[in-house]
C-alpha cells in the first residue's frame, strides 16, 4: 500500500506541476464568468430571468461535461500516458521496486482525482457566482440535488478517461491519441441522435445521466441500469487499458 | 561467492533477427561486471529485461533470488539503474526529480537527496530544471538518481555518455569506492573500453545476442596488453566461426 501511496503522491505532483492543470482551472472560470456575463446580458437585455441561484450550477454542469470537462479529461489522460511514453520518462517510475500494475493504477486514481478536484471547483465557484449576481431561488433540497448531480458525473466522467487510456495506450502518438478521442466523441454522439432508443449505451450520452437524479418520479430501474452499463465498461476499458500497459516494451 | 543476479537461458528475439539468445551469467557481491559488446550485439536488450523494461521470450533473471518477471517490487528493491539516456522530467528541479523517486524508498530522505547531488557534482544546480541540462549534466542526474536508494546492485548502460574526461575520472573512483566500501555489485555495460578495463574486474563479452565469454579482468591483461585487444579477438574469432557451425 506504501508503495501505492508514493506513486499516487507522484503522479498527483506530476500534474500539478505541470501547466496544463492550472489551464483547466483558469478556463474553468472563464465558463463560470462568460455564463454569468451572459445571464446578466440576458436579464438587462431581454427582461429574462435567466437564471436562479441554484439554476446557475445546473447550467454551468449541462455545459461543462460536455464540452471543457471530457476535454481536459483527454489532455491530462493523454499527457500521463502518451506523453511519458514520448518523452522516454516512464522509465523514470518503471525501473523503481513498483509494479506496473500500481502504477497504472495509481495514474488511473491521479486522473480520477483530477476530474473530481475539476467538478468540485466548478460546484464551488458557480454556486458562489449564483448566489451572489442572481436572484435567490434555492431551497434546500435544489441544494442538495445540484451537489449530487455534480459528484455523479464523476462516473461517467471516469469511463470516458478511460476509454482515452486505452486509446493511448493502443496508439503511439498523443495527438493522434487526441483527434482519435475526439472523432469518437462526436460520432458517439451523432449515433446517439440516430438511434435513440439506444443511446443509453453510449459513453456520450452517459455523460448526462445525473439529469436522471432530477426527475420527480426517480427512475431508479433506469438509474441501475445506466450504473451497470458505466460499471461494466468502465472494467473491461480499464482490463483492456492495463493489459496493453503492461505488455508494452520500453 | 553469493550470487547476486542469476541471468539463466535469457532469450529475446525481435523480428530483424537482432536480440540475445540463451544467455547465461552470474555476477557476485562486489563484482563490478563490465558487459562489452559490439553495437547491436544486445547489451541494451538484456539490460532492459534486468531491470522489467522488457519481458523476456524465455528464461529469467533473478536478483538476489527475486525473480524479475515473476517478483519485480522484491527484485528491484535493492537496485539502481540507469539505462540508455538519464531520463528526468523537464518541468521539475533535479532535487524534486529526486524527491519523487525518494517516495518509492522509505529510508531516503531529503539529507540523502543532497548527498546524491554532492557525489556527483550535481549540488549547484539542485534547483534548476533539467531542461537546461548539458547531457554530462543529465548522465550526474541519472546517476545521483541510481544511486539514491544506497542500492546494493548498480545497473548502468552507458553511464559515462556525455560526460567529460573529469567526470569520467570522478564516476569511475565513485564506483570504486562503493564496490569497495560499501560491497556494492555493478552491471555496466559501456563502448569506452580503456574506461572498462580501468573500471571493471570481470568482463563479459557478448556478440551477435550470445555470450562468448566471462573472465576476470587480470587474468584478461595477464594474456593480452590491453582489453581492446581481448575483445578484438574474442569477437573475430566468433566471426570466423561459420553460422551454420554456431
Amino acid at each position: 500500500m506504501a508503495v501505492f501511496q508514493a506513486a499516487l503522491v507522484n503522479e498527483v505532483e506530476k500534474l500539478y506541476k505541470k501547466k496544463k492543470a492550472l489551464i483547466a482551472v483558469l478556463l474553468s472560470l472563464a465558463v463560470i464568468v462568460i455564463g454569468q456575463l451572459a445571464i446578466v446580458g440576458v436579464r438587462s437585455g431581454f427582461g429574462l430571468r435567466g437564471a436562479g441561484s441554484v439554476e446557475f450550477p445546473m447550467l454551468v454542469l449541462a455545459v461543462v461535461v460536455n464540452t471543457i470537462l471530457p476535454l481536459f479529461t483527454a489532455l491530462v489522460a493523454i499527457d500521463s500516458f502518451s506523453g511519458e511514453f514520448s518523452q522516454n520518462s516512464m522509465r523514470i517510475t518503471l525501473t523503481r521496486p513498483v509494479s506496473r500494475f500500481k502504477i497504472f493504477c495509481a495514474k488511473i486514481m491521479a486522473i480520477v482525482l483530477f476530474i473530481l478536484a475539476m467538478l468540485l471547483l466548478l460546484l464551488i465557484l458557480s454556486m458562489l457566482v449564483g448566489v451572489i449576481f442572481n436572484t435567490n431561488s434555492g431551497t434546500l433540497h435544489s441544494f442538495v440535488m445540484t451537489i449530487f448531480s455534480y459528484l455523479v458525473s464523476l462516473l461517467p466522467m471516469v469511463v470516458l478517461a478511460l476509454g482515452i487510456v486505452l486509446l493511448a495506450n493502443l496508439i503511439k502518438s498523443g495527438i493522434s491519441v487526441f483527434f482519435v478521442s475526439i472523432l469518437v466523441f462526436i460520432v458517439l454522439k451523432v449515433l446517439g441522435l440516430i438511434f435513440s432508443q439506444y443511446s443509453s449505451l453510449f459513453m456520450t450520452t452517459q455523460l448526462d445521466w445525473y439529469n436522471l437524479f432530477l426527475i420527480n418520479s426517480f427512475p431508479v430501474g433506469k438509474i441501475v441500469r445506466q450504473f451497470l452499463i458505466m460499471l461494466g465498461s468502465g472494467i473491461m476499458l480499464f482490463t483492456a487499458g492495463f493489459y496493453l500497459f503492461d505488455k508494452k516494451e520500453f | 561467492m553469493e550470487t547476486i543476479i542469476e541471468i539463466k537461458e535469457l532469450t529475446k528475439l525481435y523480428g530483424n533477427g537482432r536480440g540475445i539468445k540463451d544467455i547465461n551469467l552470474d555476477i557476485y557481491k562486489g563484482d563490478i561486471f563490465g558487459f562489452l559488446g559490439p553495437n547491436g550485439a544486445g547489451k541494451t536488450t538484456a539490460m532492459k529485461i534486468m531491470t522489467g523494461l522488457i519481458r523476456p521470450e524465455r528464461g529469467d533473471v533473478k536478483i538476489f533470488g527475486y525473480s524479475v518477471t515473476e517478483e519485480y517490487e522484491l527484485a528491484m528493491e535493492k537496485v539502481g539503474c540507469l539505462i540508455e539516456i538519464a531520463e528526468a522530467y523537464t518541468y521539475m528541479s533535479a532535487f524534486d526529480n529526486l524527491k519523487q523517486l525518494a517516495r518509492y524508498y522509505p529510508e531516503v530522505d531529503y539529507k540523502r537527496i543532497d548527498e546524491v547531488l554532492e557525489l556527483t557534482g550535481m549540488i549547484k544546480y539542485k534547483h534548476e530544471k533539467p531542461k537546461k541540462f548539458s547531457l554530462g549534466m543529465k548522465q550526474r542526474l541519472g546517476l545521483a538518481a541510481a544511486l539514491l536508494s544506497r542500492p546494493k546492485v548498480v545497473i548502468l548502460d552507458e553511464p559515462l555518455n556525455g560526460l567529460d574526461v573529469e567526470g569520467m575520472i570522478d564516476i569511475r573512483r565513485l564506483i570504486h569506492h562503493l564496490a569497495e566500501q560499501d560491497q556494492t555489485t555493478f552491471f555496466i555495460s559501456s563502448h569506452l573500453i580503456h574506461d572498462v578495463e580501468l573500471t571493471c574486474n570481470r568482463i563479459g563479452v557478448i556478440y551477435e545476442g550470445k555470450m562468448l565469454n566471462v573472465e576476470s579482468t587480470p587474468n584478461i591483461l595477464k594474456n593480452y596488453a590491453t582489453l581492446e585487444n581481448y575483445f578484438v579477438s574474442e569477437v573475430e574469432r566468433n566471426g570466423r566461426v561459420p553460422s551454420s557451425a554456431r
